[in-house]
């Protein structure tokens, strides 16, 4: 309603201001309006699916009374804003970066939107932040893990999770924690799916084993959605590498496992780039094929035994989405959480004033449902302290094996003696 | 009141006649041209504004494909290769060498005719299908080049700095209208070389390879250099309309400008409006785009997949019930397709 | 590169091989008999998975046993495609070539945007089938025993295509119609029946292809996409038209595939089998086997 007020009374000059995110002053408005922004249709719609009842989880416990040591959980609404509840408006990107911008363009000027969460893939992320700096709108990213993104000297980005080279230091920190141990790990094999994703993560991980002393034995950057992955997983066997670390969406994931096992191939260990090996389709799928695979992780269920409310909220999720938190899903559940705390404390629907308090966040690690030391942003819109973990897949579940001090079992090493 | 005068001319003599039409049919286009570019100043939302400058920019591009596709019967699924040219192309040079995308687009323009010169020499012997794959083919080689090609970004493709607002670089921080007047521009421009051809030697010789090659050869067309004459000017235009995209999405990276989708898309408009017709492409372009626009937006969100069997529908409806008078001059039997398999 | 590395690739290259001439001859069938090419073919191997995948899940039978119904079940849907949209798009008097292009791209997309609705967007794979994951172990060379079916599957159905086109009734009356089409109604055969059984015949075939790759590829709405490209290229490879070029080509596709990934960086694999594609044409316009 509020959007037709304002186009009622303002017309061209209400639209000017509130582009601006100088909307007519309100007293207390009766909802904050968030924007959401996923690929709903296409090859990976899946990921949008999934978000969209993530953060519907964090909407209800936001916008509901729960007893929860989440920002925002107990009682109705946002106090600092009246007891206001956020309004979500989702669309459809279609994993292209032009359709990512024009839709964020859409939600900000025609929906109001106070901020928007968002999008999983990178390249979508990289047009939907420079149009939300445009507009002074802030923009939590969520899921999108090439550090590019936050290199970019943007206001209005902020990011609660790990990016890429986190994520690959955490799995050369594990395998230099292993050699201490007295394993013999020399030789590592790249796979990797040519998008943004893809190569920015093997060019970390290439630069990191040069750095850390691992031989690169096998290189290979493959197309996505490949018919067929015989002659690429023919390469990885040949050179037969210590530790073989595949960064692939669900589609060649699955892939990927099927044909190592249809060559005769048991890989000594695998630690992946989560994506395709944090799928529920991808283990429903090969499963069995992947016992002992590491991934790293945001996010952890076995952490709930320290933490009890990560099952309830795990239960709350899985009651949507017929599945458990996995490492995209709990990225998007906190987005909202965070963004929920800095309009808390904003006490505004306005771009600057909610970027100001996105800027001075500070939550406790044990106040998120993430292994995370606490969120609280650097001048880059990086959260440094989103600590990630390593997984182990065993029989149907992830257990946490790295760093040690979160770690639930010590690693099966190697995967496949 | 003018075009009742010209229109009472022609009666004194058949040039007359045909010399007053041409006049006419540029009045028209000066009114049509003239009434889109006040559109912006009507229709203030952005969004709304998007879709007008993507419906103007594919109309420009369906119009280019339309020259070598519509007009001269080469049926080339592989435009994309030119659009992602013109990109790159505009991209690196602003991003690498801060030349002004002005300069780029012409950069990609000639280097795509070029390309499409250089492309058309093995191509043109090819009929039917088999040219149509290859079109699709060379595209998807070009795709692969770019996508593990370091030197232009590969597949982290390449992000445009923030600049201040100005003509000069092409670049509008949220300002929509520049925009809308640039790809209205580009489709002025090509619907008037369009025109300034239909009517020249060329014209006809295109329509005559198109009707048929073999009798338009004996006749003493020089059918092959029709063919990649036609294929020249619609790559040159093509690559400018990929440089505009490049400069307005300010990212680009080879799925988002030259995937197999955006060969189709710059056929569907001039299929659906009327193809190797003067307005058909933008007449496409304004059913199409934004029908698919804004049921992705207010469809798209549900993930359930209705806006895709909404376009799917909608392509099929408009492939078979368009009207078949606007395309009489095309007729892809199985006996022309015979004769012109022999070049 | 070990004799083993090297038998490896080119027995893989020719199994994956003989599934592409599989999934490209239905394509090739429709082509010969009435010039269209079906730009919805990809989306009928993604039914056919998706029928497999259905079957599966509510009769716990085996694949392999329910291929059958698949194939039935995808003559069916070829038909309907046929006298639903294609036969219109045939009556248009100009520019058939695009309305044909057209009309048959609407319907790929109006079918994922279907598929997309009754089945999610979520990955699928066929729970537990006979052949699931077992492995022909041949002196250090792997032949995965799904697709070592498929290609069984592959070469008895393009004989079987052999024996129904040159034995039967149907298979001249087929014949005939691609021949000459008005001349057929001369001599009494319903042109639009023809075309109607020739689309179901083009999509069973399609569907067959769609219930092997089921047991080992996994299953989504875009996931004929991956195969379509490959699939048109073997069709004009081969001959548009043709049904033995089909297979050739077929084979050609997989094999050079296979070893362009070990020559080129595996990123750029499809170069290899583009660029053949391109060579032949250029040198013969009409591919390996078609007719002029």
């Amino acid at each position: 309603m509020i959007r037709r007020r304002e186009i009622l009374t303002g017309g061209a000059g209400a639209l000017a201001l509130a582009g601006l995110g100088l909307g007519p002053a309100r007293a207390a408005p009766s909802e904050v309006v968030v924007g959401v922004l996923y690929a709903m249709s296409g090859a990976n719609a899946q990921v949008g699916v999934d978000a969209r009842h993530a953060i519907e989880t964090a909407l209800d416990i936001v916008n509901n009374d729960h007893d929860l040591d989440l920002p925002n959980a107990k009682g109705t609404g946002l106090k600092g804003l009246g007891g206001a509840k956020i309004r979500l408006v989702f669309a459809d990107h279609q994993s292209d970066p032009q359709k990512g911008r024009a839709e964020a363009e859409r939600l900000i000027t025609q929906d109001k939107v106070s901020a928007i969460v968002g999008c999983y893939q990178s390249a979508v992320s990289s047009t939907v932040s420079a149009t939300c700096e445009r507009y002074g709108v802030p923009f939590v990213c969520a899921d999108s893990s090439s550090p590019s993104l936050h290199r970019k000297g943007l206001k209005f980005f902020f990011r609660p999770a790990a990016h890429d080279e986190m994520f690959s230091a955490a799995m050369f920190d594990f395998m230099d924690a292993m050699r201490n141990k007295g394993e013999k790990i020399d030789s590592v094999a790249l796979f990797f799916e040519d998008t943004i994703f893809g190569v920015d993560s093997s060019t970390v991980q290439r630069k990191l084993a040069g750095e850390r002393g691992y031989k690169v034995v096998s290189d290979i950057k493959y197309k996505t959605n490949s018919p067929s992955l015989t002659a690429e997983v023919q390469q990885i066997k040949t050179a037969n590498a210590d530790v073989l670390m595949p960064s692939s969406y669900t589609t060649d994931a699955i892939l990927l496992t099927r044909t190592m096992a249809e060559l005769g191939y048991k890989p000594k260990s695998i630690i992946a780039q989560a994506s395709g090996f944090s799928e529920k389709a991808t283990f429903d799928t090969v499963g069995d094929k992947l016992q002992g695979l590491i991934s790293r992780a945001s996010f952890s269920l076995d952490l709930a035994a320290k933490r009890p409310m990560i099952k309830t909220v795990n239960d709350m999720y899985k009651a949507r989405a017929g599945r458990d938190l996995n490492d995209n899903t709990s990225r998007q559940f906190m987005a909202l959480i965070v963004l929920a705390d800095a309009l808390d404390r904003a006490g505004s629907v306005e771009g600057p004033k909610i970027r100001e308090a996105l800027a001075a966040t500070n939550i406790p690690g044990e106040r998120t449902i993430m292994p995370w030391s606490k969120v609280a942003f650097g001048p880059d819109g990086q959260n440094v302290n989103a600590d990630p973990v390593l997984l182990q897949y065993v029989g149907t579940s992830f257990v946490t094996v790295f760093p040690e001090a979160v770690a639930v079992s010590p690693a099966k090493w190697p995967m496949n003696a | 009141m003018t075009s009742t005068t010209l229109a009472a001319v022609p009666a004194a003599s058949p040039e007359a006649g045909f010399a007053a039409r041409r006049r006419r049919k540029l009045l028209v286009a000066a009114v049509v041209f003239a009434a889109i570019a006040a559109l912006p100043y009507g229709i203030t939302d952005v969004y709304l504004q998007n879709v007008l400058i993507l419906t103007l920019m594919y109309a420009a591009l369906s119009q280019s494909w339309n020259i070598l596709g519509g007009y001269c019967g080469q049926i080339s699924l592989g435009h994309a290769l030119y659009f992602g040219i013109g990109a790159y192309a505009t991209s690196v040079l602003f991003v690498n060498y801060g030349i002004v995308a002005w300069g780029g687009m012409l950069v990609g323009g000639v280097l795509s005719a070029l390309v499409a010169l250089a492309l058309g020499w093995p191509c043109f012997r090819l009929a039917g299908h088999y040219f149509s794959i290859a079109t699709i083919v060379i595209a998807e080689i070009g795709l692969l080049l770019v996508h593990n090609w370091d030197f232009v970004g590969g597949a982290m493709g390449i992000q445009w700095p923030f600049n201040p607002d100005s003509w000069w670089t092409l670049q509008f921080a949220r300002d929509k209208v520049p925009y809308v007047h640039f790809a209205l521009g580009l489709f002025a421009v090509v619907w008037f070389v369009t025109y300034l051809i239909e009517d020249s030697r060329w014209g006809y010789w295109w329509r005559a390879v198109k009707d048929d090659a073999q009798a338009a050869e004996s006749l003493g067309v020089e059918v092959f250099r029709s063919k990649m004459a036609a294929a020249a000017v619609s790559a040159f235009f093509t690559a400018i309309g990929g440089g505009f995209y490049a400069a307005y999405v300010s990212y680009i990276d080879p799925e988002s400008v030259m995937s197999f989708r955006f060969s189709l898309l710059f056929a569907l408009p001039a299929v659906l409006g009327g193809i190797g017709t003067l307005w058909g492409a933008l007449v496409g372009a304004a059913i199409l785009i934004p029908l698919t626009e804004i049921s992705r937006s207010y469809l798209g969100g549900t993930g359930s997949g209705i806006d895709l069997m909404l376009y799917g529908v909608l392509v099929m409806a408009i492939a078979l019930a368009r009207p078949e008078g606007i395309l009489s001059l095309f007729r892809r039997t199985r006996s022309a397709r015979n004769q012109e398999a022999t070049p | 590169m070990t004799a083993q590395a090297l038998a490896q690739v080119l027995a893989s290259g020719l199994l994956m091989g003989l599934i592409y001439a599989l999934i490209a001859v239905g394509l090739s069938l429709i082509f010969g008999l009435m010039d269209v090419v079906n730009f919805a073919h990809g989306e009928f191997l993604m039914l056919a998975m998706y029928a497999t995948f259905g079957l599966v899940v509510l009769t716990h039978l085996d694949p392999i046993v329910l291929m059958p119904v698949v194939v039935a079940l995808l003559f069916v849907l070829g038909g309907c495609a046929y006298l639903g949209v294609v036969r219109f798009a045939m009556r248009a008097k100009a520019n058939q070539g695009m309305v044909q292009i057209f009309a048959t791209f609407g319907l790929a997309i109006l079918l994922q945007g279907a598929a997309q609705y009754a089945f999610g967007t979520d990955y699928r794979n066929v729970p537990g089938s006979w052949l699931g994951g077992r492995t022909l172990d041949a002196g250090g060379v792997f032949l995965p025993w799904p697709q070592i079916f498929g290609a069984v599957v592959s070469l008895a159905a393009f004989g079987g295509l052999h024996l129904l086109m040159s034995r039967t009734d149907f298979g001249r009356a087929l014949e005939a119609t691609r021949e000459d089409q008005g001349a057929v109604a001369l001599v009494g055969i319903d042109r639009n029946r023809v075309f109607a059984l020739g689309w179901g015949l083009g999509a069973a075939l399609v569907g067959l292809a769609g219930a092997v790759l089921a047991v080992f590829y996994y299953i989504h709405p875009q996931v004929g996409a991956s195969f379509a490209l490959i699939a048109y290229v073997t069709v004009a490879l081969g001959g548009f038209g043709s049904v033995g070029g089909a297979l050739v080509a077929g084979i050609v596709v997989g094999l050079v595939e296979a070893f362009t990934a070990v020559i080129l960086p595996p990123a750029m694999k499809s170069v290899g089998v583009y660029a053949l594609y391109l060579a032949v044409v250029f040198v013969r316009p009409q591919g390996l086997f078609g007719r002029l």
